[in-house]
């Protein structure tokens, strides 16, 4: 049965978990600002729906817009500078030094720059994920070897049309790669953003539920993230398979 | 192509690509200069079959890249075309190349990968795709055309590269080794194959090999190159009758041109052996 629907074995281990979660808080009596059991986490998140809808939604926008212009931008840079060899050699060191310091790092700046609302939750997101999508399209837009350059130039294939029928799609694992990455970064990225600085959204209820002392509440708030961020994953996946469909 | 023939003044059809005095060195000027190719003057006449043969490192694959326009030649020499020099670059677009690796692109179907050339000279994708299926039980691909690359075997590959090269119609087929790294039995099936194209869809052809049966069966003229720095060395007309089968191999005429011609091979062979050997004494001195 698990064999045949490649769904169950992960839920089977994810409800083994669980369970195992829910007998060790109450044999240990652990108490609920340590541990609160999963069936406290599962009454919060119903009594709270509706506020935990909101704030996921919000960070769902967030996360899922900066990811969209990250991927834009990650790809439109990495086309420029792979065909244009002198200007990658001069951005790269750049490019690096940037990436080195870890994006949440900026996040005060984008806050002071752009204000507490979505737009610097968003451009954090944006970096984040144009930072993956350019490294890798960079690796990956230079995998043809030279002989397959020649052929398309042999049939009178100017720089564009390379790009196109032969850079791009030779790139898609890559791309691949870059969005598995980058998505499970845009959360994380939104949510890290928030609790620094924001009035609505998942991060935002983590931060105020902690200065309450409602752990139920951060808790809550955790699973539904992590419950969308596995959604969203899982829809990358299904998405993969179309990006590099020769496979 | 539809034009009429050009001629040259003495009435004659004018060669589709002529080399006159072509040269290639690299490094010019510093110690370690290498003269790939030197002084190369090769004609080559309308809806002729020229095999190309020469020890390895001598330069072929140089030479073939020049023809193709994928690099310049130097400058004392020229590469012209129906009688018009070409200039840098001029060639891209006007010679269909197969190189020696067939370079499908694992994306492609066995039909896009063939209307590949096509598709950059803008033909429009519906109208080249049925240009492609109406000729793959030519090249032995019927029922195949919507496989991906990696569903096919050496010899298909090879036949799906031949296809891209045959459907970009230029007058001019550049193949490099083509069938070089295909097992016997499949290279002797491929090469009546490709004789039988050749045929149908006559063109005019350069084919380098370094075998040299191949070189005779298949060749209008055999050209002999010369170790490094690579010049050609000698020419021979093969006037075996066509269509050729697969027993004229063992025929006493195929003999005795093959008795002629292995004798300068074998001697480019050995020079190239030794200089490479020379080389790496010196690398570990």
């Amino acid at each position: 049965m698990i064999r045949k629907i490649p769904a169950l074995a992960p839920l089977a281990g994810l409800a083994v978990f669980l369970l195992g979660w829910e007998i060790a808080v109450h044999l240990f009596a652990i108490p609920e600002f340590v541990l609160p059991a999963p069936s406290a986490m599962a009454a919060t998140i119903w009594t709270e729906a509706g506020s935990l809808s909101l704030a996921l939604a919000v960070t769902l926008a967030e996360a899922l817009g900066g990811f969209a212009l990250g991927i834009a931008a990650g790809l439109v840079i990495a086309m420029i500078l792979v065909s244009a060899p002198p200007l990658e050699k001069a951005m790269l060191p750049l490019l690096v030094a940037i990436n080195s310091v870890p994006v949440v790092a900026y996040t005060p700046l984008a806050l002071i720059w752009l204000g507490i609302g979505s737009a610097s939750k968003v451009t954090m997101v944006t970096l984040a994920v144009g930072f993956v999508v350019l490294l890798n399209m960079l690796h990956g837009l230079k995998k043809p070897e030279q002989g397959a350059i020649d052929l398309m130039r042999s049939f009178g294939a100017g720089r564009a049309t390379i790009m196109w029928k032969l850079r791009l799609p030779a790139a898609m694992p890559s791309l691949v790669v870059a969005l598995r990455v980058g998505i499970v970064r845009a959360m994380i990225v939104a949510i890290v953003t928030e609790m620094l600085g924001a009035y609505m959204g998942i991060g935002w209820i983590i931060f105020q539920a902690t200065q309450q002392i409602g752990f139920r509440e951060v808790w809550a708030a955790i699973a539904v993230s992590s419950l969308a961020s596995m959604a969203l994953y899982g829809a990358l996946v299904w998405i993969d398979r179309r990006l590099v469909w020769w496979k | 192509m539809g034009t009429s023939p050009a001629t040259s003044d003495d009435g004659q059809e004018l060669p589709v690509i002529e080399l006159v005095n072509v040269w290639k060195r690299f490094g010019a000027g510093s110690p370690s200069e290498v003269v790939a190719v030197s002084g190369v003057d090769l004609k080559i006449r309308p809806g002729e079959f020229i095999t190309l043969i020469g020890p390895s490192g001598c330069g072929k694959s140089t030479l073939f890249n020049m023809i193709g326009g994928l690099e310049p030649c130097d400058d004392d020499g020229s590469i012209l075309m129906r009688g018009r020099v070409q200039q840098d670059g001029e060639l891209l677009g006007k010679v269909a190349f197969m190189p020696q690796k067939d370079l499908l692109f694992p994306w492609r179907t066995v039909v896009d990968n063939a209307i590949l050339a096509l598709e950059v000279e803008g033909v429009p994708v519906r109208q080249a795709r049925e240009r492609a299926r109406a000729m793959l039980p030519d090249f032995g691909l019927a029922g195949f055309g919507d496989h991906y690359p990696h569903q096919l075997s050496g010899g298909m590959r090879q036949r799906v590269a031949l296809m891209r090269t045959f459907l970009f119609e230029r007058e001019l087929i550049l193949l490099d080794e083509p069938f070089g790294a295909l097992d016997a039995l499949t290279r002797a099936m491929m090469q009546r194959w490709l004789l039988d194209v050749w045929a149908e869809h006559r063109r005019t052809v350069l084919f380098i090999t370094h075998d040299i049966d191949e070189a005779i069966f298949l060749g209008d003229r055999v050209v002999v190159m010369s170790a490094r720095p690579g010049t050609i060395k000698c020419s021979e007309t093969i006037d075996l009758p066509r269509p050729r089968d697969a027993s004229i191999v063992t025929s006493p005429e195929f003999m005795a041109i093959k008795r002629r011609l292995l004798g300068a091979v074998e001697e480019e062979s050995l020079k190239s052996f030794e200089a490479a050997r020379a080389d790496a004494r010196r690398v570990g001195a």
